[in-house]
């Protein structure tokens, strides 16, 4: 166990507490850091960007958890016990395989102005050919957290598949001799039983929309004037762009304390109800 | 053998992590004896007069360029280039500055004139070049108006990697098609876009990123041009009415529809090649991306000085940035470096340099063998023009990033432009409360 515990406080506690150090100092990259106290925190939680950002990135937490994993949990339902159901899942895998920054790219071409998109709906006949999908807000934030569905969607589905097949039979052929099927059949049997497996999904989902970056990055870095901007772009900003790592390292603390806060709250309330049943 | 097993692992795990933290570290042991023979610009301690030495650069685009470069300078001086390009330039800038604190110090790299580079040199990074400009202004190969880029409390620092002026490239079909000529005035200008905008073809070219400022400094410089250095010095406020006229000005001609949707992600270079836009407002660092596409200056696109806004002022303003290309102040080589920045000024280099990028020279004495850029050239230099440096090195880079992102959201929704502009000069008096 030692071995482990070095490593990991030599690659994670260290820079995690370098970063922390620096978010109570002024530092530009050059000389030595100055020690300004709760000087960074102040001017974040005092700006009005910062507002943005935690609005973005709680539609972005709440956007994955009723997208990708509501239809991850359809698709999963829909083909765990139907004849060639994997054929059916594969297509949704396969964007899982590509980076996020692919994932960006892809979807720019798709969502710019007179993108494929735009040029798809007018070609049709379709009302939305004029929405400037990537430019307005908050339309910008809604179409990038549809990219990211697009990509994390398959993963999703697998994974419920596999907590699918592992239900037992005996509850489920015990409500079919009771007449229960479709919605029923779901609602009172399947959901309940696949309770830890959601848990996990969720789980990881909270964290992985917490820290969103790639996509929205690549699509529209944030703007235009801050708009879509997300905490860990926010981080990025204000480290690399303005080379405040002082005031990068002030939010990254505090999304570090938020991912770990919704994380645990979530995972509590879990486990609570689960002891509760 | 537990015990035992469990020791060894730990003992590797600890030696691993060790080197993984000295890695991480890098830094200088102080006592110069690394023993690595083949260091550049040495060998066994004592300096040599040929060999390789490591360049970085932001500009991954132009490593075919720097090349052809490094090939002459190899054949005439005996130094050769070990090119590592980024892409990002936000990765790069900070990649630079973290070498600082390594043993692999950059010994030669491009960077940027006005705030990035105050920064450096108040560090004590990079090598003083005084004794370059005076002989190169004296020997006329480097214009005596750049020094004022490079010159921090009276020394000079680094030496241009090069000059570009900022234009309109146009396109010719499209301009004969509606049986236009380049302009003379402002109006003849506006005239055009009018045409144009009749037809639904943009007239002009822009984006919400990063040259979201291209027409603000355009408007700005070709109408106040002391404003326009005024607020680069934090002497005029953003909220200065004529500021504030100059954004009405442009949120009038956007919504005239004089230019492109800011959200398209073509390359510029190929939506003015299709005649999707008729002009582009960009460095004669561009005329390498429309060769590429094979159009031909003179016959598919040409270019023009953009007329002043203000017809009253006695000079054309024209837009210039110069990029410099510096020597770190601690690198092992540092001398063979300025050597090297020595002989990058003269005029053979540049002749090879500007050749090779398609692209001015800041050497009047380099031969440019495009005919219209070495017109430009030397039309640049004539008393009928000022030259006013480039919005992106002008400003400093708390302000310019406030502006980029005001700028951006303002061409996406042309508006009342006073909330962008306050909240540029909050940031700007933040910035100018600690200089």
């Amino acid at each position: 166990m030692a071995p482990g515990v070095l490593i990991v406080a030599v690659l994670l506690y260290l820079p995690f507490l370098w970063t922390t150090y620096l978010s109570f100092t002024r530092y530009r990259g050059l000389g030595s850091p100055e020690w300004i106290g709760l000087d960074n925190y102040q001017a974040m939680f005092s700006d009005p960007a910062l507002l943005t950002s935690l609005r973005n990135t709680a539609l972005w937490v709440a956007g994955t958890i009723i997208v990708p994993v509501g239809i991850g949990l359809l698709i999963a339902v829909l083909t765990y016990n139907m004849r060639f159901g994997a054929w059916f899942r594969l297509p949704f895998l396969i964007p899982y395989a590509i980076s996020g920054v692919a994932v960006g790219v892809i979807w720019s071409f798709i969502l710019q102005s007179n993108g494929a998109l735009s040029q798809a709906l007018d070609a049709f006949g379709l009302p939305g050919a004029e929405s400037r999908w990537l430019l307005d807000a908050p339309l910008n934030t809604f179409v990038m957290i549809g990219a990211a569905a697009w990509q994390a969607s398959g993963v999703n589905a697998l994974l419920f598949v596999i907590g699918l097949q592992s239900i037992p039979k005996e509850p489920v052929e015990a409500a079919k001799v009771d007449g229960a099927s479709g919605w029923r059949m779901f609602r009172s049997i399947l959901w309940p039983m696949l309770r830890p497996l959601t848990t996990v999904v969720v789980g990881l989902s909270i964290v992985a929309s917490l820290k969103t970056f790639d996509v929205v990055y690549v699509m529209t870095q944030g703007g235009p004037g801050r708009s879509s901007e997300t905490l860990a772009i926010t981080m990025y900003r204000e480290t690399f762009v303005q080379s405040e790592y002082g005031q990068g390292g002030a939010v990254s603390v505090v999304l570090t304390v938020v991912t770990l806060a919704a994380s645990i709250a979530y995972l509590r309330r879990q486990l609570s109800e689960r002891r509760a049943l | 053998m537990t015990d035992r097993s469990t020791m060894t692992r730990f003992a590797l795990a600890g030696l691993t992590a060790g080197a993984l933290l000295l890695a991480a570290c890098g830094g200088d042991d102080g006592n110069g004896d690394d023993g690595d023979a083949n260091a550049p610009g040495t060998s066994n301690g004592e300096a040599r007069d040929s060999g390789t030495l490591k360049f970085y650069t932001d500009k991954a685009a132009w490593e075919p360029q720097f090349d052809r470069v490094s090939d002459a300078s190899e054949e005439q001086v005996g130094w050769d280039l070990d090119f590592t390009g980024y892409s990002d330039a936000d990765a790069y800038s900070a990649f630079i500055k973290q070498s600082f604190r390594t043993r692999e110090k950059p010994t030669l790299f491009t960077w940027h004139t006005g705030d990035a580079l105050a920064e450096l040199v108040d560090e004590g990074m990079v090598a003083p070049t005084s004794d370059i400009w005076a002989e190169a202004i004296a020997s006329g190969d480097i214009p005596a108006d750049l020094e004022q880029y490079y010159t921090y409390d009276g020394e000079q620092y680094c030496v241009p990697l090069n000059v570009a002026y900022w234009v309109l490239y146009y396109n010719k079909h499209v301009f004969a098609d509606h049986g236009l000529e380049a302009p003379q005035t402002w109006d003849d200008l506006m005239h055009i876009a009018d045409t144009l905008a009749a037809e639904g073809i943009p007239a002009f070219y822009q984006t919400n990123i990063l040259f979201s400022f291209v027409w603000f400094q355009t408007l700005l410089a070709g109408s106040d041009p002391d404003l326009y250095e005024a607020l680069g010095t934090g002497e005029a406020s953003y909220t200065d009415p004529g500021v504030v006229a100059v954004m009405e000005q442009w949120g009038d001609m956007i919504e005239a529809g004089y230019f492109s949707d800011p959200g398209l992600a073509d390359d510029p270079q190929v939506l003015l090649n299709n005649g999707d836009v008729a002009m582009l407002n960009f460095g004669t660092f561009f005329t390498g991306s429309l060769n590429e596409l094979g159009m031909v200056s003179g016959e598919d696109y040409d270019l023009f000085v953009i007329p002043n806004v203000d017809p009253s002022l006695d000079r054309t303003s024209l837009i210039v940035e110069s990029g410099p290309l510096c020597a770190a102040q601690e690198a092992d080589d540092r001398d063979q470096a300025l050597d090297y920045l020595t002989w990058w000024v003269g005029a053979e280099a540049q002749t090879e340099w500007a050749n090779a990028r398609g692209d001015v020279s800041f050497n009047p004495n380099a031969e440019i063998r495009d005919e219209r850029l070495a017109a430009l050239g030397e039309e640049a230099g004539t008393d009928e023009i000022r030259l006013v440096e480039r919005y992106f090195e002008a400003t400093p880079q708390p302000v310019l990033t406030a502006a980029l992102d005001g700028f951006g959201a303002f061409v996406t929704s042309p508006g009342d432009p006073m909330p962008i502009l306050e909240t540029i000069q909050a940031e700007a008096d933040a910035y100018w409360a600690t200089q």
